[in-house]
């Protein structure tokens, strides 16, 4: 394994004011693709056709859990249109590899197709393409499927009792992860007060607004082709076990994403698009309808979290002892990591000496759950905030005060043994958030009451360190000067292609509009590993700064003997290179830097740092860094209906630097949106393994009218380990919201709700139950 | 079940097809119209993505059959300006970081636009109301709001601004 | 993927020859206007008409005041009533309880007649007419006919047309100048369909007393609820809030309450009370404010 790259990390740390000098103006034009998006423009997954085009049709299950007796085809074959029906017999290698933590965690092969069983509402049991969608819907609702409905288990609870129905050979519980560190026992037996309590939360849907959609064929050269809408190019793998094809004959375009949040971090249509191709040798084009994606696409794991935290009476903790078990639905996917990021997480931005964390995933006959924005660090958020907030309430102490009394700092230990690295800039977040919030409002109108309330946060950036995570990129310039990145990084609206222009162009003074980044291509640009884990900014943008640096220095000889300078007096900015009142340009230095035999082009590779985790001990790296964050809220709630009305909002977060404040500051609204729809309203509702609703209008993401506008504050504290010192913000913002609002709730009504969505409907449930108690205790 | 043959105006071209009674107007503006911008993101005229303006007006194109608007002129976004031109309320929402994903943003242009030629002088709430229909999951609608205000403000005087008003029809 | 069944289409240009056309195009025939009820449950697959009868072209959307009545063309949209002078004067809960419904583009589209004529439990419309004790118009294969609001809808997504009848008029009494009113509703998102509705009106005498109060609660039910006898006692009462949270708490009590999906009968029974109180207060203080809205 390499060293990570400290020349990249060193030159960040050491000139702080020069980056912010670089990066202090704003880039001079804007990025293409948001231009083509305002425009309507951009070509998204479905917004490509190819003649001969066949729509293809994903057959899907419709109960929890039952054994396939027998699929006839026949009648779906005859439809007038349709080229295929297929079903598991037709699939070369029928299994995904769930390829788990990566620290031997058993894989357990998902079917592409169900085979003799199916374990959840919505699996897909067969495939067809037609010459029309409409004939395709035909043949499919004409595949008989003869079930034969077995038991099924839909908590987790119930699933991880001795006499639950299996839902693997293997047993129910699929994966545990466990650390500690200390004596727990022994410091919670010498707390002065113990606080227990079990928080909720549930299954939610990434809600993107552009549905799963792809399109395959099979190109001139004999390479199966996928252009999808995905976070994960590397998925070109998996479509070619699955097909037995050689790696080399598969190739994944990702189109520009109308949204992911780790819903397109699996594979969606990718497989069932590749079948159909495949089979038919026609290009096959397949797009997920919103009910379809709502049933059957994978979630966010359920949390339950039982919390015990030992505390002095001044408030400092000496005990944390977390259980968390996690619903990973029927198929595991990327369940084992999430539940281990909850785990190492689950202790939150507070000193602990002693404690012990165990977190569990439990299969059951629901839909599968895996990555969404957050990544189990996020549900956890919920646990220790509230804690704090219970025990700053049974101390009568300040919360605030709490929080600063426990906060980390550089240096301390993880309940993996492992220390910070980075500064932590949580005290300053909670101080400003607190502050913009100004005095408190008024109540709008009689029969409401106002509250405030806030909550801290930290959340990785980067994947586990035991991954050895790498990214690659090329950057090379062409002769008039102008500059192609390539990188195989997905962009889900966040300005991943855009950053990497921002970075290159600032080291090799090319600007935004004579650069050209071509991405997402698994056989055109160098990979960079998928866009999730708010990794990409730390990844391939300290990978397209090093092959930008590598790229100068490469430049610099030949600049410098052509302007009769030193190296070190050059200067690269706005499409030129100077030195001592002498220039040339861009295009005349790459040029003559080919003419020499110098090639203006570099390919790369960064590493990321590595670390060992023994998951026997549950010691060891986990990840490589974190954001530190806190949200504050003014809420209104309604006496008498429970509803919330959130007046004002602010997130504030380290970013350590920012390469473009406003794309940041949009990160965090985006992201603090999703948290605020967790907190107060999303639900994926199943009842014994079967959806209530899978109409959107029935899955109540927030709209405008429901948020107030959110005051979004990047803070440049502490560097971290992205490019120039950035630390990831794709994810951290969704994380403290919902114990926030709890608070603020708690604060304008006197309830605690520890499950979540907080619904009008259980917010007014929770005061009146507590006004009945009241009323009988005062009688 | 006959065919229609319908035609209408979209962006201000013609546009002629002969379709089935029960195709949609985002079926015939996608397939027949090569109008790509326009979005289908849940079939049920709750996201917006698929907003057009119809005659003027802000319609469900996924729920509205291609016959019945035989004769009428639609806008989609690329209407908003001539090719490789951008409309102020564009530019606006490059300056602001209006659209990250862009999936919700030719639906959201489109009835920002509607919404303020009618009210030049709404005030932000107002706006925040009016699209209301049209969903985001990427940037929690403030910078929408900010680059529609700041679009409402650069309006040719008397057309718009923060005067004082009642703000709406 | 998206598409409705295959059906027939035609557009009517009079109310006759729609009546004609769906007459001519058997039971599974129906007429569209707006489209905002039928045509998703088609994308759905939930409904699967055989033929469309288009009204657009079928008459006028015209809002008139006809003696003491305000008459509605049953094609006038929901937008139209939110911003027509002649409807803020003459019945301002229609103007406040329009402003409520779905969205922007459900409120351009969607029409008076179409909303009533789906039997939606939820229609805002619906629970205003029978709280104004409007009057339905129709014309159908046996001629015309005139229909109380409150017998309109006989079960969910059910009403008393007739195959081929279509609703041409709405009439609705104006309201007097004594008179306040209010419509409330609660859903779980805006916009979205109503978890509970309250309309609300009373009529002061000149002594500032209450003559008359009518209280219709929406949402609950298949059908809008007429509970005006529960607001019985009121009458020849000066109106306060105590009496009137009185009121709402009996009726709420009272009051039959469907299942729902998302909310449970108890919750909506909370909003019930809460809703029939603010709204017959609301209309209360509008009423002594001597203008129809504050």
């Amino acid at each position: 394994m390499a060293a990570p790259d400290r020349a990249v990390l060193e030159t960040a740390v050491e000139a702080p004011e020069r980056a912010l000098d670089e990066l202090g103006r704003e880039p001079a034009a804007h990025h293409r693709d948001f231009v083509e998006k305002v425009c309507g423009t951009l070509p998204y997954a479905d917004d490509w056709g190819l003649p001969g085009m066949l729509h293809g049709v994903v057959v899907r299950a419709r109960l929890p859990s039952a054994r396939i007796v027998s699929i006839d085809v026949r009648a779906a074959r005859a439809v007038e249109g349709v080229h295929a029906v297929m079903t598991a017999a037709d699939v070369p290698y029928n299994g995904i590899l769930d390829e788990a933590s990566g620290l031997g965690v058993d894989a357990i092969v998902q079917p592409v197709l169900a085979e003799d069983r199916v374990r959840y509402d919505g699996e897909p049991v067969a495939l067809v393409a037609a010459e029309t969608p409409q004939a395709a819907l035909e043949a499919a609702a004409l595949v008989d499927v003869d079930y034969e409905e077995l038991p099924g288990v839909f908590e987790p609870e119930q699933a991880l009792r001795d006499d639950a129905p299996a839902v693997h050979p293997g047993g129910n519980r699929y994966v545990t992860w466990r650390s500690s560190i200390g004596d727990v026992d022994a410091a919670m037996r010498s707390a002065d007060l113990v606080v227990e309590e079990t928080y909720r939360t549930q299954r939610v849907d990434h809600a993107y607004l552009e549905p799963e959609a792809g399109i395959g064929w099979i190109d001139s050269d004999g390479v199966l082709t996928l252009r999808v809408s995905t976070q994960v190019i590397e998925h070109a793998r998996e479509v070619a076990e699955i097909l037995r094809l050689p790696h080399s004959r598969v190739r994944v375009i990702a189109s520009y994403m109308g949204g992911g949040f780790g819903g397109k971090e699996d594979m969606t249509v990718e497989p069932f698009i590749a079948l159909l191709v495949w089979r038919t040798r026609r290009p096959v084009r397949m797009v997920w309808t919103r009910q379809e994606s709502l049933l059957a696409r994978h979630k966010r794991h359920p949390f339950t979290m039982r919390y015990r935290t030992g505390v002095r009476r001044d408030g400092t903790i000496v005990a944390q002892d977390v259980r968390i078990i996690g619903d990973a639905g029927a198929y595991p996917l990327l369940s084992s990591r999430v539940l281990f990021a909850a785990a190492v997480n689950a202790t939150g931005p507070y000193r602990v000496a002693d404690a012990r964390v165990e977190s569990v995933a439990v299969f059951t006959n629901t839909v599968p759950t895996s990555a969404f924005r957050g990544f189990g660090a996020m549900q956890v958020v919920f646990g220790y905030e509230s804690q704090m907030d219970r025990i700053a309430q049974l101390l009568e102490l300040d919360p605030a005060e709490v929080r600063r009394r426990n906060f980390v700092a550089r240096g301390d230990l993880r309940v993996t043994g492992e220390a910070l690295d980075t500064g932590v800039g949580v005290e300053e977040c909670m101080r400003r958030a607190l502050a913009e919030l100004g005095p408190r409002p008024r109540p709008s109108r009689p029969g409401t009451r106002v509250g405030r309330g806030f909550a801290c946060s930290m959340q990785p950036y980067g994947r586990s360190v035991f991954f050895a995570d790498r990214a690659s990129a090329w950057i090379g310039l062409e002769h008039d000067g102008t500059m192609v990145i390539r990188a195989g990084v997905t962009d889900l609206g966040a300005g991943q292609a855009a950053s990497l222009a921002d970075i290159a162009g600032e080291v090799l003074g090319v600007t935004a509009d004579r650069t050209t980044v071509h991405i997402g291509d698994s056989a055109l640009t160098p990979l960079t590993g998928g866009t999730f884990a708010t990794r990409q900014l730390y990844m391939s943008g300290n990978a397209v700064l090093k092959v930008a640096r590598a790229l100068r220095a490469k430049l610099e000889a030949v600049a410098a003997a052509l302007l009769e300078c030193d190296p070190e007096a050059l200067e690269f900015s706005d499409n030129r290179v100077r030195a001592g009142g002498r220039s040339i340009t861009i295009g005349e230095l790459a040029r003559a830097a080919e003419h020499q035999g110098v090639m203006p082009y570099v390919h790369d590779t960064f590493e990321a740092e590595t670390g060992e985790f023994d998951r026997e001990t549950g010691r060891g790296r986990s990840f490589p860094d974190y954001t530190y964050g806190a949200h504050a809220a003014d809420v209104e709630v309604d006496e008498l209906t429970g509803q919330v009305r959130i007046l004002a909002y602010v997130a504030c977060h380290d970013v350590g630097r920012a390469i473009d404040m406003r794309r940041v500051e949009g990160q965090i609204q985006g992201a603090a949106a999703q948290g605020i729809g967790y907190a107060l309203s999303e639900q994926v509702e199943l009842v014994d393994g079967v959806a209530s609703s899978t109409l959107f209008a029935e899955y109540l993401i927030p709209v405008s009218v429901d948020l107030p506008d959110i005051r979004a504050i990047g803070l440049e504290l502490h560097p971290g380990k992205g490019p120039l010192g950035a630390r990831g913000i794709g994810e951290p913002p969704i994380g403290p919201c919902a114990p926030a609002l709890a608070a603020a709730i708690e604060d304008a009504v006197g309830v605690r709700l520890v499950q979540l969505p907080m619904t009008p409907e259980r917010v007014q449930r929770a005061l009146a139950d507590t006004r009945a108690r009241d009323e009988r205790a005062g009688a | 079940m006959s065919a229609h043959e319908v035609a209408l105006t979209v962006n201000g071209r013609p546009l002629r097809a002969t379709v089935q009674a029960n195709a949609s107007l985002l079926e015939l503006l996608r397939t027949h119209g090569g109008a790509t911008e326009v979005k289908l993101g849940c079939g049920e005229g709750v996201c917006g993505t698929c907003t057009v303006l119809l005659d003027g007006e802000p319609v469900n194109s996924c729920l509205t059959f291609a016959v019945q608007v035989d004769g009428r002129s639609v806008t989609t976004v690329r209407g908003l300006a001539g090719p490789g031109e951008l409309h102020p309320l564009q530019e606006s929402f490059l300056r602001h970081g209006g659209a990250q994903c862009g999936f919700c943003t030719p639906g959201m242009l489109l009835t920002a636009k509607w919404y303020m030629d009618a009210n030049p002088h709404a005030d932000r709430e107002q706006i925040r109301q009016a699209l209301s229909g049209n969903l985001c999951r990427c940037t929690g609608y403030t910078k929408i709001l900010d680059a529609i205000e700041e679009y409402r403000d650069r309006l040719p005087t008397g057309a718009g601004g923060q005067e004082a008003s009642d703000g709406g029809a | 993927m998206y598409s409705s069944e295959p059906f027939d289409y035609a557009r009517a240009g009079s109310w006759e020859e729609a009546v004609r056309l769906l007459e001519h195009g058997g039971e599974d025939a129906r007429p569209i206007a707006g489209g905002q009820s039928l045509v998703p449950m088609m994308m759905l697959r939930l409904a699967a008409p055989s033929m469309l009868v288009d009204l657009c072209d079928a008459a006028e959307r015209t809002v008139s005041v006809s003696g003491e009545e305000l008459v509605l063309s049953a094609l006038v949209r929901h937008a139209d009533l939110e911003s027509s002078e002649a409807v803020r004067d003459h019945c301002p809960m229609l103007a406040e309880a329009a402003s409520q419904i779905g969205n922007v583009r459900v409120r351009r589209r969607g029409t008076i007649g179409g909303s009533l004529a789906h039997g939606e439990p939820t229609a805002e419309l619906a629970t205003v007419a029978v709280a104004q004790r409007a009057i339905v118009r129709t014309l159908g294969p046996a001629g015309e006919r005139s229909i109380p609001a409150g017998e309109l809808i006989v079960g969910h997504l059910t009403t008393c047309l007739e195959p081929a009848e279509l609703i041409t008029e709405v009439r609705i009494p104006i309201s007097g100048s004594r008179q306040g009113s209010c419509f409330l509703e609660i859903a779980r998102r805006a916009g979205d369909f109503a978890l509970a509705e309250a309309a609300a009106s009373v009529t002061l005498g000149d002594d500032g007393r209450c003559e008359a109060a009518r209280v219709v609660v929406g949402a609950v039910s298949h059908r809008p609820l007429d509970v005006s006898e529960g607001a019985a006692r009121l009458l020849g009462e000066v109106l306060t809030e105590p009496a009137i949270r009185e009121v709402a708490a009996a009726v709420a009590a009272e009051v039959q309450i469907g299942p729902h999906t998302h909310a449970s009968e108890e919750y909506r029974r909370t909003l019930t009370n809460v809703l029939v109180s603010r709204a017959l207060w609301t209309a209360a203080r509008r009423a002594m404010n001597g203008s129809g809205l504050p």
